[in-house]
């Protein structure tokens, strides 16, 4: 009982059916999640990582569905199928077990009602509290996620906050209840660096006191570096690495990976010639290649194999797994 | 006129024409800059507030160089790069292009001055006209300008988009048929097509993806190479900027606090939010992490900047002289920083930026230890 992993993912499948055919955004996606651990879904624009979180909740807008694979969460040693769980009872999971907060806290909050109310919501329905408890707690979830006057703050409306006191907020609702996992859908791209500093030491700092898991979904992969403990990278549809954060950027094994790490510029790189380059764009999935996926940007790719034949995910050193037929021969 | 602008015109006159044929001076050089937006209310929409976007920010950029400038939003660098070009009018200072002061310029001069001087923005969704193709896109500023006929226009045309990486066929498409990588060089290509010598580059990069990024950063590099451009590069991006840059300015509400040769910058930062600023960049490289420094708060609003240092009510090192005198520049052969402390820490280690620099981030290290105070809007 105690092995089974918080969240398991195994071979999700989520399409979106379109009067352009059936659109594949994410294809057979796998991975798990431990209690207190952070896992960083990594990709760019397209790969199927905020339709994976998505899905996790079963919040797919229309006309996306799930249509295979398997999501448990074990919570007291209770495993729950959340692709096929009650409506009612996954009403009680989201913001209940899991949190989520999303990139846009000014879209994502109510405009018309306070910060207070909107924490207390939470609180009520999930704990079935009452309303002065429930506001006190609110007040103690601002003073967590270190609101500065946090009395005052309880009556403000989002408009009268900054972008970093509302995703704090935000981050105060996901965590009003003590959620298992937290799923943060690039919580501080809209944010400046010297906020997302602020954010990424916040939710750091709770998920040490709290116990609470993180899936963090981003772009950014020196967020990914400064605070991940695992990380999946993800590539039109699919996870093509999976590794360690310290593992995957020592060592990263993919050349899609090796492409990414390779084409971010800085001061070191100066001087050294153009950057490193991935040729092409992300396909879009009406458009995804046969085999793997990544071939055609490729410059490893030999024929027939990588056109023909989808590269499982092979396991190259311990938890370290990567999908490509090449991988062994491919230095970064 | 206020007698202020007066006194601003009045000091551009005299090296102005002076100025004009010398091809050592700057390309582009900005002295005391102020650009001032009025704050309206009311049915008479009477003036209640000024917001001080930009409030005293000199820099120069010689020819063939990139100056970067970087700040969070807000910070004003936008406003800079916009008041350069005048598509705002700035309220003080001087602006000179070529040896020619942009503010004074009659209709005439100043769009003869505006095909040497371009603008790249940063949405490249927002910035091309869904309803036009990319022929006419392009076609527009050729034609204002007066520059060929008909048939060498196709020409030059035809040339800026496959300089920029697209097939001369993209000419008859709409922008919406391209992604943003492509849309961007579509931008770019308006931009070049009319052989301009400057230009502005407002976060051309920032929304677009990692490996998408990393080709148009080397396009724009070429193409400075190539074609010689001057590039003032505005991003709130460190790493793309420590890439492109020569020389980068850091700006905190309307005020450039620090300026530095790229890895000057960089590596030995003087100013405590510079070192804020560079320490908050994520990065994958272990060795190149820092201790982050958390800042405490956010930008306080440019229509009430705090007195004396405009960034002591965030900064860990603040003293009493902070709260009321605005500190002033210390120049250091190129590297330029406003701030009390810094000031007092090169004097100390006999102007040696190295020792400077290093002693300001022990200072902030000791001074932030353990405190994760609360957060709190200004």
């Amino acid at each position: 009982m105690t092995a089974a992993p918080l969240l398991a993912i195994d071979n999700l499948v989520t399409a979106f059916k379109t009067p352009a055919g059936r659109l594949p955004a994410v294809d057979g996606v796998s991975f798990t999640i431990d209690r207190g651990r952070t896992l960083g879904l990594v990709g760019e624009s397209g790969c199927g990582k905020s339709v994976t979180a998505m899905s996790i909740l079963r919040l797919v807008a229309n006309p996306g569905q799930i249509e295979s694979g398997s999501i448990r969460l074990t919570v007291d040693g209770e495993s729950l199928e959340l692709t096929s769980l009650p409506e009612r009872r996954l009403r009680q999971i989201r913001g209940g077990r899991i949190g989520m907060i999303f990139q846009e806290p000014m879209t994502s909050l109510n405009p018309v009602f306070t910060v207070g109310d909107q924490i207390a919501e939470v609180v009520r329905l999930h704990r079935r509290a009452g309303r002065a408890e429930a506001r006190a707690r609110a007040l103690e979830m601002l003073r967590l996620v270190r609101v500065a006057d946090p009395e005052q703050r309880l009556d403000a409306y989002p408009h009268q906050l900054s972008g970093g006191m509302r995703q704090r907020v935000m981050i105060a609702m996901a965590l009003a209840c003590e959620p298992d996992l937290v799923i943060a859908d690039e919580p501080t791209t809209a944010l400046d660096v010297t906020i997302q500093a602020q954010i990424l030491e916040l939710l750091d700092d709770l998920r040490r006191r709290l116990g609470t898991a993180i899936l963090l979904i981003t772009h950014d992969l020196g967020v990914v570096a400064e605070t991940c403990d695992d990380v999946a990278v993800m590539y039109a549809g699919r996870i093509v690495e999976r590794a360690s954060a310290a593992e995957l950027f020592r060592r990263p094994r993919h050349p899609y990976t090796i492409g990414l790490l390779a084409a971010r510029p800085d001061a070191d790189r100066r001087g050294g010639g153009p950057l490193e380059t991935i040729p092409g764009m992300v396909p879009p999935p009406q458009a995804f290649p046969d085999g793997c996926r990544f071939h055609p940007r490729c410059r490893h790719a030999r024929q027939p194999q990588c056109a023909a034949e989808v590269p499982p995910l092979r396991e190259l050193s311990s938890g370290h797994v990567v999908s490509c037929h090449f991988a062994e021969e491919i230095r970064p | 006129m206020t007698a202020r602008q007066q006194q601003g015109n009045d000091r551009a006159g005299g090296p102005d024409e002076a100025t004009v044929d010398q091809p050592d001076a700057p390309l582009v050089a900005v002295e005391r800059l102020e650009t001032h937006f009025p704050i309206r209310k009311g049915l008479l929409r009477r003036q209640v507030g000024t917001v001080r976007a930009v409030d005293g920010v000199s820099f120069a950029i010689p020819r063939g160089q990139t100056l970067g400038l970087v700040g969070e939003s807000g910070c004003g660098k936008t406003t800079v790069g916009r008041s350069l070009l005048r598509l705002v009018e700035p309220t003080d200072g001087t602006i000179r292009f070529a040896g020619r002061e942009i503010r004074t310029q009659r209709r005439g001069e100043l769009r003869a001055l505006r095909r040497r001087m371009q603008i790249v923005f940063q949405d490249p969704y927002g910035s091309l006209n869904p309803r036009m193709k990319v022929r006419s896109i392009l076609e527009e500023g050729l034609v204002i300008h007066g520059m060929g006929d008909r048939a060498t226009r196709l020409e030059r045309m035809a040339a800026a988009v496959e300089r920029t990486g697209l097939a001369a066929a993209a000419l008859d498409r709409y922008p919406h048929e391209f992604s943003g990588g492509q849309r961007q060089r579509i931008a770019i290509a308006r931009a070049v097509v009319l052989e301009p010598e400057f230009l502005v580059l407002d976060e051309p990069v920032s929304a677009l993806d990692v490996s998408i990024q990393a080709q148009v950063i080397n396009l724009l590099a070429e193409l400075r190479q190539e074609l010689g451009l001057t590039y003032l590069f505005i991003s709130h991006d460190l790493s793309v900027v420590e890439y492109l840059a020569d020389q980068v300015a850091v700006m905190y509400l309307g005020r450039i606090v620090e300026s530095a040769p790229v890895l000057q910058l960089c590596r030995q930062p003087l100013h405590p939010y510079t070192q804020a600023l560079f320490s908050a960049v994520p990065s994958v490289e272990p060795s190149r992490r820092r201790r982050r420094i958390v800042l405490t708060g956010d930008v306080p609003s440019p229509s009430r900047p705090p007195c004396g240092c405009r960034f002591h009510p965030r900064c860990p090192l603040a003293e009493a002289v902070c709260r009321e005198v605005d500190p002033p520049q210390v120049d250091l052969a190129g590297h330029r920083v406003h701030c009390h402390v810094a000031g007092r820490e090169l004097e100390r280690s006999g102007s040696d930026p190295v020792a400077a620099s290093a002693a300001i981030q022990a200072a902030i290290t000791a001074a932030t230890a353990g405190a994760s105070g609360p957060c709190s809007d200004a």
